[in-house]
């Protein structure tokens, strides 16, 4: 269900600012991004600190962050590696174009 | 930017620690779910404002999604393999992998399991943005100036993208940002999909 509020979000978001035609919305579209994001940030900061427990264990958290992350950089570097080579051509024609 | 996220964040940790009103804390969910579909709306405009870029993907040819689609694999299958040694639940870990370095989303969906996992969620992609703002320039030299897109990840449309563009040139930049925008769209949607399996 949520997924697919999601993304019918995302698409009248699409279609309002490829129509262009309600500019005071797209005038402020950065800056409303933002406050809707502190606002999270904040309300998600709130979640955490009512859990003690959690508060507590950030130590450890950090370390399995730098792992989660770290692994998942490497996996990705190697998986466009393995299909670099055939899209260079398409790359270069590209730069012909251009 | 980073800075004014953290701090958001560490003040709503202290905030929920000692001020915010117990009795309040059912309503979290409603008021995430609330900002997350205006954050959403805002985001789609964004990407609707780029009116060329269905132009430009198809002048590059439907083979440039292998780039985003590899670094999807390899970021979900990498965080599962990183999860296997921590010994986190492999669904868990490859759901945070799935936040390809936007961790106030990524985040924001993973707090509706637990507090917990939306706080790796949110450490391990906001280390992921970090460590991909410093190795785009390594990785572009060294390895491959297609490569170092990976590390960004969904923030190869916007933070990390004048990195990219920097150190490389103006063609990956393009590939950079429809990368970004392709990864930035199946966040919300594989982050709760890999969760619901």
């Amino acid at each position: 269900m949520n997924i697919l509020l999601y993304f019918l979000i995302l698409m009248v978001g699409a279609y309002i600012g490829y129509k262009d035609n309600i500019k005071v919305l797209i005038k402020h579209a950065g800056e409303v991004q933002n406050y809707a994001l502190f606002f999270l940030l904040l309300i998600m900061g709130i979640k955490i600190g009512l859990d003690k427990e959690l508060v507590y264990s950030f130590g450890k958290i950090g370390f399995q962050g730098l792992i989660l992350a770290l692994f998942s950089i490497v996996f990705s570097v190697l998986g466009v590696k393995l299909v670099a080579k055939r899209l260079l051509k398409e790359k270069e024609q590209m730069e012909n174009d251009l | 930017m980073t800075y004014k996220i953290i701090l958001s964040v560490i003040f709503g940790i202290l905030f929920g620690r000692f001020f915010f009103p117990v009795a309040l804390a059912e309503y979290v969910g409603l008021l995430i779910d609330l900002g997350l579909c205006v954050l959403l709306f805002f985001v789609g405009i964004d990407i609707g404002k780029q009116k060329n870029i269905f132009f430009k993907i198809k002048k590059i040819g439907m083979k440039v999604l292998l780039v985003p689609l590899m670094i999807g694999i390899g970021s979900i299958l990498g965080a599962m393999l990183g999860g296997f040694f921590l010994r986190i639940p492999l669904k868990e870990a490859g759901a945070v992998g799935a936040g390809f370095g936007w961790y106030s989303l990524s985040a924001i969906e993973l707090s509706k399991h637990s507090s917990q996992l939306g706080t790796l969620a949110f450490v391990t992609n906001v280390i992921r943005e970090v460590i991909a703002l410093m190795s785009i320039p390594i990785i572009a030299k060294y390895i491959g100036k297609l490569e170092s897109i990976a590390p960004a990840g969904a923030t190869a449309m916007d933070t990390t993208l004048p990195v990219i563009s920097k150190a490389t040139d103006g063609s990956i930049a393009i590939i950079s940002f429809i990368t970004g925008v392709v990864l930035s769209t199946m966040v919300p949607i594989l982050v709760p999909l890999i969760m619901s399996l």
